[in-house]
């Protein structure tokens, strides 16, 4: 994931693209957890594809499961202020990339971040619930 | 993953190498079980250290949180930064656990308040 974040910005060492780094890398963790955890629960092993592509300082992640599907849209928010200990990875994944869910066979999660110049670019979006 | 647990003087260190996430923070767990039961009167945790975590890791340094904090242990977490520091400051961490995320960079602030 590291190396295509490189992909995406020719000077991979100022302030956005870090945060644009740890953004993206965290949201495509909880991602991936999510489909091993929920998707694949109760399963020792099942299949990922994790398709990833960059163009004009965008990058896009795919992953499809053949597990259980779910609806992001009904995954309440947190309640950050009670200290949540679960709970966190949707949210996380919302906050630091805009995401697509369609499910189906295959589930198709569909991560996208753009890498802007402007000091505010790879801040974290509030995600809607 | 790696951690090294020292004690000295009423108060314990916990610091956390590597990646702290869903396949090795249950590793921490029996850790955190003695750390608290031994009641210190400060905790603290270096990140410094930690190159990653994930909602997992952050469940379990939140759990050590809140158990210390119920046996009347200070926690403090130090050394947060790059993609660790990304995650506290999303979720909030700095400003809801209070002092306890003590050494945080002089970064931007959160992102756009919520909620």
């Amino acid at each position: 994931m590291s190396a295509a974040c490189k992909l995406v910005a020719p000077v991979p060492h100022e302030r956005a693209w870090q945060d644009f780094h740890a953004q993206v890398v965290s949201a495509v963790g909880e991602a991936f957890n999510n489909v091993v955890l929920h998707g694949y629960a109760g399963r020792s092993d099942g299949p990922i594809e994790l398709r990833i592509s960059t163009t004009g300082g965008r990058i896009r992640i795919e992953l499809r499961d053949w597990g259980s599907s779910f609806d992001p849209s009904t995954v309440p928010l947190p309640e950050l202020d009670a200290l949540p200990e679960s709970g966190l990875g949707l949210y996380i994944m919302k906050s630091f990339m805009d995401i697509d869910y369609r499910p189906g066979h295959p589930n198709l999660l569909k991560l996208t971040k753009r890498l802007s110049t402007t000091p505010d670019s790879a801040e974290a979006t509030e995600p809607k619930a | 993953m790696k951690f090294k647990v020292s004690a000295k003087d009423g108060q314990t260190t916990l610091a956390i190498a590597g990646q702290l996430d869903a396949l090795t923070s249950p590793d921490l767990r029996a850790e955190i079980d003695s750390i608290v039961e031994s009641r210190p009167t400060r905790v603290e945790v270096d990140l410094s250290s930690l190159r990653l975590i994930d909602s997992s890791g952050v469940g379990a340094l939140v759990s050590l949180y809140k158990r210390a904090r119920a046996e009347g242990s200070r926690v403090e977490i130090t050394g947060l930064r790059d993609q660790p520091l990304a995650i506290f400051r999303l979720l909030r961490l700095d400003g809801v656990l209070a002092g306890a995320v003590a050494k945080l960079p002089d970064e931007p602030k959160h992102p756009k308040s919520r909620g």
